[in-house]
């Protein structure tokens, strides 16, 4: 049989593909980067105004954080939007591009000023988008909740 | 006489299969983009020559080279086609497909060939009426 289906076994590869890891997208991707840049604002504003070196160094350390999470929740943000989101969804879902660009607009807010208020609007913003992916699929039973 | 005349028939017959058979090739499928029409894992017949001269008509499933990586070859439905834009190509499994949604219509010049036949698993599918 094995080499039956050897012989009947074409050279040549056409692919009925789908880029990435296909069909596996959660909006979590996006909540989990986003839960740390809310995190380092509360800890960045805990630090108050100090300037002795150590809280200079956990500053900076904390600010490098968030930049580099809050780049994260973007591209994730991405992948969900222009991957996973297709045309007719549109119909179903006509505020997924503004609430996309919300989400990355605040995104941006997060690396731009420092307060936990955007961090909160952020996390907000992707529960929506949360929603609308698992409505997307049919399916009711995936809760949106937080790990921090 | 008669003898010559099966062997020549059958003669014939033979160089008209070579003929068609030259035109075929074998193509194994990867992916889920083209589910419930084809599987991961199906072998498919295409006519590499089916579209010297004809263009694609909506429905047919084709085999393309991939506008993203020339050395990749795809499998998607021809969705629509226009003489300016090109041909539009979408998976059947709308989900789970990457295709003109991503990289826009691609080019006639494109098409690989036509898929007429899914070989295996049995049992064998035709497209062409």
């Amino acid at each position: 049989m094995k080499s039956f289906l050897g012989f009947l076994k074409p050279a040549r590869s056409a692919y009925a593909h789908c880029d990435g890891p296909c069909g596996v997208y959660d909006p979590a991707s996006a909540r989990i980067p986003a839960e740390a840049v809310l995190s380092m604002a509360k800890k960045i504003a805990a630090l108050g105004d100090a300037t002795d070196l150590e809280s200079v160094y956990t500053r900076s350390r904390f600010i490098i954080i968030k930049e580099q999470q809050a780049d994260l929740v973007k591209k994730e943000l991405d992948i969900l939007w222009h991957d996973f989101f297709k045309p007719e969804h549109l119909d179903k879902f006509p505020d997924v591009h503004t609430t996309f660009w919300e989400a990355a607009k605040l995104a941006s807010k997060n690396k731009t000023e420092n307060d936990p208020a955007n961090g909160d609007a952020l996390l907000a913003t992707i529960e929506k988008i949360h929603n609308m992916f698992w409505s997307a699929k049919g399916r009711s039973d995936v809760p949106f909740y937080t790990a921090g | 006489m008669r003898r010559a005349a099966v062997a020549f028939a059958l003669t014939l017959w033979m160089l008209a299969l070579i003929r068609v058979m030259r035109r075929l090739r074998a193509y194994e499928v990867f992916g889920s983009s083209m589910v419930p029409t084809l599987r991961h894992g199906d072998f498919v017949l295409a006519d590499a020559k089916a579209y010297k001269g004809r263009a694609p008509r909506p429905g047919h499933v084709v085999v393309v080279d991939d506008p993203r990586d020339p050395e990749r070859t795809i499998i998607k439905r021809v969705a629509s086609i226009d003489l300016v834009a090109g041909v539009w190509l979408e998976g059947d499994n709308a989900e789970e497909s990457t295709d003109s949604r991503a990289f826009g219509a691609v080019s006639v010049a494109a098409m690989r060939g036509r898929v007429l036949a899914k070989y295996w698993p049995l049992p064998l599918r035709l497209w062409r009426a």
